[in-house]
């Protein structure tokens, strides 16, 4: 009897201790409200430790509670020789200079670890298949670019860039196929932010495609016309020159640059093909390059560059300066997205130019003294935000014209005044994989040479 | 039973030790920052010497990263639509602090840097 008394007893102390506890700590909490006090210890905890509890919520809640436990008194433990602003920070494990001025506390949100060997040699790329049908004929499949992207931090302020591409899948020894082409390899030298220094293998800053040309950020399968045929587009130089943030959203790139060659400038591509692409290059009578780009507000970028410099260093006898300025713009408004260019190419000596091309080779290549092209690209999400896919419908003209004025004495060739309509849609079920689809509408001035339409379908993606 | 005792006792402890931590401090002021190839916008930032400074870091397309170099802060910042990353810092010194994005991003990403003033 006094056993079972004693057993009673203790029953009763063991009542009066839960209902003393859940009187003193909660009011009368229910098992809900102790799920959600063990919760808001967990957030709490998680501004400590941001990894800590994400696989807890299936757990019961005495084994989170004895997690919480443990957690705590590794903080307590970790707080005791420090100071609590000099804490380790959350994950990823940062190894915080001693004499740092700014001391981390804590790391969270939607963040993976970044470990430190991955900043240290940067490995990425871009991918570009594309299926091209003119009207009439069948479809073309074309890996069009495979680009591996290296990079190197000699230290925090010496870095190194470089991007290696192969075109159309394969190169084969002196055949047309495709190409294997380095299309930038430069060392940065970092010493302000409104100043620093590059050299290499450079891409000329000119318009929105030549820095900016990963599949996934530009609509259309295939580049704009106008970022072709009146600006070049990938063109790379050699040189070297300036760079920097100027403040309050401007900043600047000017290089000197090794110089087109007007040996291979024509009518219908304009200068295009005289990029040297750092091969066969002369460095005689350097090209200067600048841009000027203010980026201060969100989704807003606003761009001008000007080139000059002299060409003729494959046509002796002629020296024609090239001259390029344009204007671009990129803006978005809520689902609203606009992109525009205008560039205007000038060409001295044009007539001098086409009189010695023609002594060399035998045909008049009716290079004009004037091209100009320009573009406007409006384009809508039309996915709700919620769905994390992205879907844009976008609609393109662009005018270009690479006879638009010509030297004295030459006729311009009215098929070279051309104008595209290209409609279409990127889907994006990521933001670094474009599914893209287009239907191009080409026009020209001429009455006898009909530009075909085409439809282009292709898939690019970055890593 | 056990775990109500150790639920009050551990209750009375971290409610004490939070109060303290600046971790779980409400940030003097929170600095939304949005990466983009290749610019941080903004890409300067004035802050002042001993505040608690958080910032909210979210990408306006592909993955970009976050990176202090002087203070070992190293986070990814997830691509358009897929969060963000949060960093909370106390300003010790005041000078400049360079940051930068450590995720290669493209043709720009060695200039895709910033600068906290510290004041």
């Amino acid at each position: 009897m006094p056993k079972y008394s004693w057993r009673l007893g203790a029953f009763l102390l063991r009542c009066w201790l839960a209902g003393f506890l859940l009187l003193a700590t909660a009011q009368a909490q229910g098992p809900t409200d102790l799920e959600r006090r063990v919760v808001e210890l967990e957030e709490k905890m998680r501004l400590l430790d941001p990894a800590f509890g994400r696989e807890s919520r299936a757990q019961d809640l005495a084994k989170r509670l004895g997690a919480l436990e443990k957690k705590m008194a590794e903080v307590l433990a970790a707080k005791q020789p420090v100071q609590v602003a000099a804490a380790e920070p959350a994950p990823p494990p940062v190894s915080t200079p001693a004499a740092s001025a700014l001391v981390p506390v804590s790391v969270a949100g939607d963040y993976q670890a970044s470990p430190e060997a991955e900043t240290r040699l940067p490995v990425a790329g871009y991918m570009d298949f594309h299926f091209n049908k003119v009207v009439g004929e069948p479809f073309r499949p074309d890996f069009h670019r495979f680009v591996l992207l290296f990079g190197h931090s000699f230290s925090d302020r010496i870095k190194f860039w470089s991007e290696l591409e192969v075109e159309h899948a394969l190169v084969e020894g002196g055949e047309e196929t495709g190409e294997v082409a380095l299309e930038q390899a430069y060392l940065d030298f970092l010493i302000k932010p409104q100043f620093n220094i590059r050299a290499g293998m450079l891409l000329t800053p000119m318009g929105i495609v030549n820095e900016r040309h990963e599949p996934p950020s530009f609509n259309g399968v295939e580049r704009p016309f106008v970022e072709t045929l009146i600006i070049p587009t990938t063109w790379r130089e050699l040189g070297f020159g300036l760079t920097g943030d100027l403040g309050r959203g401007f900043r600047y790139r000017a290089y000197l640059t090794s110089s087109l060659d007007a040996s291979r400038f024509s009518a219908e591509s304009g200068i295009t093909d005289g990029r040297t692409a750092g091969f066969d290059a002369s460095f005689r009578n350097p090209a200067k390059v600048a841009r000027l780009e203010y980026a201060g507000r969100r989704r807003m970028t606003l761009g001008a560059s000007i080139y000059s410099g002299h060409t003729g260093f494959n046509t002796p006898g002629v020296n024609p300066r090239v001259t390029i300025a344009e204007f671009d713009g990129r803006y978005s408004f809520r689902r609203f997205d606009l992109r525009g260019l205008f560039a205007n190419t000038w060409v001295s000596q044009a007539g001098e130019l086409n009189w010695r091309l023609e002594q060399n080779f035998g045909a008049n290549p009716n290079i004009a003294r004037q091209m100009r092209g320009y573009y406007f690209e409006p384009g809508f999400h039309v996915l709700p935000r919620r769905i994390r896919h992205d879907a844009i419908l976008f609609a393109r003209y662009e005018k270009y014209n690479t006879q638009h004025r010509m030297p004295e004495g030459y006729t311009p060739l009215p098929q070279f005044n051309r104008s595209s309509w290209v409609t279409g849609v990127t889907y994006k079920p990521n933001a670094d994989v474009a599914i893209k689809f287009d239907y191009v509408f080409n026009r020209n001035a001429s009455a006898v040479v009909r530009p075909l339409n085409g439809i282009n379908m292709g898939i690019g993606w970055w890593f | 039973m056990v775990v109500l005792m150790k639920l009050a006792a551990f209750v009375l402890c971290a409610s004490a030790f939070a109060q303290e931590q600046p971790a779980a401090r409400k940030p003097d002021r929170v600095i939304s920052i949005v990466a983009e190839r290749f610019t941080f916008n903004p890409s300067k930032i004035t802050v002042k010497q001993g505040e608690l400074i958080e910032f909210v870091i979210s990408s306006d397309d592909t993955d970009h990263g976050f990176r202090i170099p002087s203070a070992g802060i190293d986070v990814a910042i997830p691509q358009s639509n897929k969060g963000e990353a949060r960093v909370r810092f106390v300003a010790k010194e005041k000078g400049n602090i360079a940051f930068e994005c450590s995720r290669p991003c493209g043709a720009g990403h060695n200039l895709m840097r910033g600068t906290i003033v510290v004041k």
